[in-house]
């Protein structure tokens, strides 16, 4: 007796290929003037991609979390963040959990992601996701683009975790890029060009990762301060970030950037690591140019 | 002191050519190559980076920062050709290098790619007429830009009159000679040692130059999270041999 699969081939081979699931958000903050607080003005939401609703921050800005609905990226995906930060609004980002990259069919093209964020002036975006997880075979490609006004901010990090390492998986994945550029009144002032294929490169090798498996690049940006202010946070924070390194478990560096900020670079045998190192910072960081804490976001309660 | 023409360089046979090319990718050359380590001492200061490890480093190094940098210096040689005019060429040549300042995260490796950049071109302009290398220089003056050693490197190749790969291999080739001869100072590193290493990378060589044609500016990526670290982190050195 034929299986359901075998009868579906026969009926129609179009049914068996894998969807090409094309997807996209679009999140237009505003600045509430009368109510003092930033607001989700408009969206666009396709799934897998949603934002629930967008909670008030107690420092006025608005925290929303970015979820998929199909727990993470499938071979082929091509999915589109795009948000929109308007003048003086604050809007801080993060995911549910865990940004995972399956595990895609043999044929599948690899899963894309597109994010761009446009902040207009004095706008201020916190950027703080979850690790990205590349399971065994994920081939992922992800395109990062921040514009900057005059006066706009980020707090923008990403974190790459080595894959379930818990079972076992640790660069098993086939292939991961990521292409970031934060571009400040139209000129570039932090482009990441990373390309990973551990089968044909060792990530172990001296030069890359050595023995760190997790690696983890935080940008913080404002348009505005001087190049001596960003020099002096770059050595403030290299201060708080020396404890922080424990050489064959965790390092931590930091460096100002060609103009308008600094950048942050960790790698770290254990994940657990890194997301307190960056909050420690981040928080530094926020009180220097903003003058205000940072607010970690609430997941779970 | 007589100095040839762009033209009269053009003119000349490959011989000619190619020992100018040695000549202005030899470590004598002034311009400061020999005060940059670009990381290598504080990863060498805290043994993260061993005699052991240096040609499995030095490898990685040209399959990322090595091939990223050769992009550029293949970049920079095709702008006189790009430009539609002076003043376009002067745009390109700024948007190339503030894109390679970009691509370097530590603020110490960029002003030393930057020192050696505009050295060289200064050199190259005391040693023949290049006028379009002079403009360049001065564009990126006017405009506090930095002109960074592999658009440098590129640009005054072409402008010389040499073949486009015979550039970028040289350029790959004095890159990680520097690196060598940073560790020669660094670590427990003889001289046998060092030419067998390098005499080990030229393939590695050859290869990131292959791959450097073929790779457009925007996928040229680079993954050396340890010598960023090492590059990074120089400034809180206390006692340091090199500027970067």
């Amino acid at each position: 007796m034929a299986s359901v699969a075998q009868n579906a081939r026969e009926v129609s081979p179009e049914l068996c290929q894998p969807r090409r699931l094309q997807a996209s958000l679009l999140l237009d903050f505003a600045r509430d003037e009368i109510a003092g607080c930033t607001v989700l003005a408009a969206s666009r939401q396709e799934p897998p991609l949603k934002v629930v609703r967008a909670f008030n921050v107690q420092d006025g800005a608005a925290l929303a979390h970015l979820h998929n609905v199909s727990g993470g990226l499938l071979g082929g995906d091509q999915l589109a963040l795009k948000v929109n930060v308007g003048a003086r609004a604050g809007v801080q980002l993060t995911t549910t959990g865990a940004t995972r990259i399956y595990r895609p069919r043999h044929e599948a093209p690899p899963a894309t992601q597109s994010n761009e964020f446009t902040l207009y002036e004095d706008a201020l975006l916190e950027y703080v996701p979850d690790a990205i997880i590349p399971y065994g075979g994920a081939r992922f490609s992800q395109t990062t683009t921040i514009y900057l006004a005059q006066d706009a901010g980020i707090f923008w990090w990403e974190i790459l975790a080595p894959g379930r390492e818990a079972g076992g998986e640790s660069f098993a994945y086939d292939s991961v890029e990521m292409k970031t550029d934060v571009v400040a009144l139209g000129r570039p002032i932090a482009s990441e060009r990373v390309r990973l294929e551990p089968h044909r490169q060792s990530t172990q090798s001296f030069g890359r990762l050595g023995p760190y498996r997790t690696w983890a690049t935080f940008c913080i940006a404002r348009v505005g301060p001087s190049a001596a202010e960003w020099l002096a946070l770059e050595y403030e924070l290299r201060e708080q970030a020396m404890p922080l390194t424990k050489h064959g478990e965790t390092l931590w560096a930091v460096s100002a950037l060609p103009a308008h900020g600094v950048m942050v670079r960790c790698v770290a045998v254990h994940g657990r690591h890194v997301l307190p190192g960056l909050q420690n910072l981040w928080q530094t960081a926020k009180q220097r140019l903003y003058g205000r804490d940072a607010v970690p976001p609430r997941k779970v309660n | 002191m007589e100095r040839d023409s762009a033209n009269e360089a053009l003119a000349q046979p490959d011989a000619l050519a190619d020992l100018r090319l040695l000549h202005l990718a030899d470590s004598a050359l002034p311009i400061g190559a020999l005060a940059h380590s670009f990381g290598l001492e504080s990863l060498t200061s805290c043994e993260l980076l061993t005699t052991r490890d240096l040609p499995d480093f030095l490898q990685t190094y040209l399959e990322e920062a090595g091939t990223m940098d050769a992009v550029f210096c293949r970049e920079a040689f095709r702008l006189p050709a790009a430009a539609a005019s002076d003043n376009d060429f002067a745009a390109r040549w700024l948007a190339l290098n503030i894109q390679s300042s970009a691509r370097k995260p530590a603020r110490e490796s960029r002003a030393g790619s930057a020192s050696l950049g505009a050295n060289f071109l200064r050199v190259v302009l005391g040693l023949a007429e290049v006028p379009l290398a002079r403009e360049a220089l001065n564009a990126s003056r006017r405009s506090a830009s930095l002109v960074h050693y592999s658009t440098a490197f590129g640009l005054a190749g072409n402008l010389l009159g040499f073949a486009e790969e015979r550039v970028a291999l040289v350029y790959l080739h004095q890159s990680v000679a520097n690196l060598v001869s940073s560790c020669q100072r660094l670590l427990p590193l003889g001289q046998s040692d060092a030419a067998r290493i390098l005499w080990n990378l030229k393939p590695a060589i050859l290869a990131a130059a292959n791959r450097s044609a073929v790779t457009a500016l925007q996928d040229a990526s680079c993954f050396m999270p340890l010598l960023d670290w090492g590059a990074m982190e120089h400034p809180a050195l206390s006692t340091r041999l090199f500027i970067s």
